[in-house]
């Protein structure tokens, strides 16, 4: 067989299932998010065509623009305390002589393990007002006295679901800038230190900028990826209180899976969160992701 | 390097007790929560630590409601999928075991020949991947709910293990490719020089050599797919197809079920990949860096 058409015959599969549950699924959303489409439309099987109606609807939908300010709000917080912690913590896990490090290193994937829509119920159990892990620990140590309201406040429920999905997906960065570290050769840290450089010196001036492309990986990964959360806020707070944590997501799945049930909207509002997802992708693909050959 | 000071050592300790302690605090509290009595939860509403200890709630959920205990006697009304566990385990191991299966033999197919052989449309293949990657699952799962239900695929379980072997199949390959790359070519111009078709070279001299990516591949697949929720909670609603994430993402928000029984079914949930973690972790850290970026 010559080399093209084995090529073609290995990536056949490949390409018949990006077709089927990619391609042809993203096309597919873009034609149901210019249609009326309800549930009696799905019944009947015919959608009347409506033009940029939904668009339009979805733009204009306070609900919205909650949502979306709800989940910059939450990518900025998650994605940011993630690259701050899992420098300070990859740092931590990668000294030597140190016996507690390695616990550390031990431990660091376990959350990992977690499924994310038992992280969010765990989370809630936590939380919970009444009778909430936290609260108990908290007021047991003697540190507050009334028990605390974390989901229930809308100032402060969007922080108490950052807290988990930072605690399932930090293992992921963590990872990465260690493997990173590994990769920065010593004789830079022997130089320094004869120069005599403080460690503040040597962590500003060697380490950090050797982790830059790895922290560009990092942060566009996790941005993508947080600006589609759907899990913990399902578990933990389901929108509220009011619209507190509405996110994109969550305002995608609740338009087209809740009574109304309105698809055509929920396409076009999914379509625009995917829009601002892809400008990422390709940002990353152009500029991060190293592909030096091909 | 220079030995550490003795307060640098005490705040280095000290940060990783932090961090411990940051890492341990969910695991704690489901463990916790999950052998104890609501009677007990709702005694004494500061204490950390039960005073008594029940395997109550994993018997009530492990006997399908049959064992009620004394914890559950009074009990009458339990949620249906509760009993359905065993079901849901299946389903849930089914999809997770197919899907790993696919994506590892389609995806090991894709990316060997994206290492080797350089066409203009592989490349394009290629960055479709990492696109593919970004592509957030509500995006999909809208129009793939009213495809499926059109099709009369809602509520199976090929429905789901097509999805999300769809779904995951760019990111399996993301994480494949840069490990083919590493393997020289020279054993299996050998071997073709002796008769083996590229397929069979493929198969005999390729594949046995990536097996410590093939095996970080395919833990983070089976992962994964053992977490998914939403492609099986769009697509299988009815109660004897659903996965084990979708029984637990039913009881949210049920002011009826007891936290102890959730903590207990959230603990089955999460033991079988935590237990996959600690084993495999080497090779699921390897496989995270790769996918990540090209090594």
């Amino acid at each position: 067989m010559p080399a093209s058409r084995f090529a073609l015959f290995m990536n056949l599969p490949t390409l018949v299932f990006l077709a089927l549950v990619l391609a042809y699924p993203v096309a597919y959303a873009g034609y149901l998010s210019v249609h009326r489409v309800g549930l009696a439309q799905l019944r009947r099987g015919v959608f009347a065509f409506s033009g940029w109606e939904n668009y339009g609807r979805v733009l204009t939908d306070p609900l919205f623009w909650t949502a979306i300010k709800n989940t910059l709000i939450f990518t900025a917080v998650t994605v940011g305390s993630e690259i701050v912690l899992a420098v300070m913590i990859a740092l931590l896990i990668n000294q030597t002589g140190i016996w507690t490090s390695r616990v550390t290193r031990f431990l660091i994937l376990l959350p990992y393990a977690v499924p994310p829509i038992a992280n969010g119920l765990i989370w809630t159990f936590i939380y919970s007002f009444q009778f909430g892990f936290l609260n108990r620990i908290l007021l047991s140590t003697g540190l507050i006295h009334e028990r605390i309201n974390w989901t229930g406040v809308p100032d402060t429920a969007l922080y108490a679901v950052a807290i988990p999905y930072v605690w399932r997906t930090l293992p992921f960065a963590i990872i990465l800038v260690h493997a990173a570290l590994q990769g920065i050769p010593r004789e830079l840290y022997e130089q320094a230190a004869i120069d005599g450089a403080s460690a503040w010196r040597r962590f500003w001036h060697i380490t950090l900028p050797m982790l830059r492309q790895i922290l560009a990986v990092i942060l566009v990964l996790r941005t993508a990826f947080a600006f589609a959360v759907f899990e913990e806020i399902l578990a933990i707070t389901q929108g509220g209180p009011g619209d507190a944590t509405w996110v994109a997501a969550w305002y995608s799945y609740k338009i087209t899976f809740a009574p109304p049930n309105n698809f055509g909207m929920g396409s076009a509002s999914a379509y625009i969160l995917a829009f601002m997802i892809i400008v990422m992708a390709i940002f990353y693909m152009r500029v991060v992701y190293r592909r030096v050959t091909l | 390097m220079r030995a550490k000071s003795i307060s640098a050592r005490m705040l280095l300790h000290a940060a990783n007790l932090m961090v411990i302690f940051f890492i341990l605090l969910p695991l704690a509290a489901v463990f916790i929560g999950s052998i104890q009595s609501e009677k007990a939860l709702q005694a004494d509403t500061r204490r950390v630590l039960p005073l008594e200890f029940t395997l109550d709630n994993f018997m009530v959920i492990l006997s399908k409601g049959q064992q009620k205990g004394h914890i559950f006697e009074q009990i009458t009304y339990l949620p249906d999928n509760i009993k359905n566990f065993y079901a849901a385990c299946a389903n849930s191991a089914i999809i997770a075991v197919s899907v790993t299966f696919l994506t590892l033999l389609f995806g090991s197919f894709s990316a060997y020949t994206i290492s080797r052989q350089r066409y203009k449309w592989m490349l394009f293949l290629l960055q479709a991947n990492i696109v593919a990657r970004f592509v957030p699952a509500i995006v999909l799962m809208i129009p793939l709910y009213v495809v499926m239900r059109s099709l009369g695929q809602l509520n199976s379980l090929q429905g789901v293990i097509f999805a999300e072997t769809g779904f995951l199949l760019p990111y399996a390959i993301l994480i494949l490719a840069p490990y083919f790359d590493t393997i020289p070519t020279e054993l299996e111009e050998a071997a073709r020089i002796d008769g083996c078709t590229r397929f069979t070279a493929f198969v005999r001299i390729v594949l046995p050599l990536a097996t410590p990516a093939l095996a970080a591949c395919g833990v983070i697949v089976f992962i994964i797919s053992w977490h998914e929720l939403l492609i099986p909670l769009i697509l299988n609603a009815r109660p004897d197809f659903m996965t084990l994430p979708v029984v637990i993402a039913s009881l949210v928000g049920d002011v009826h079920v007891f936290f102890n029984l959730m903590m207990a079914i959230c603990l089955l949930a999460l033991a079988p990949t935590v237990i996959l973690v600690a084993l495999l972790q080497k090779y699921i850290v390897e496989g995270l860096a790769a996918g990540a970026v090209k090594g």
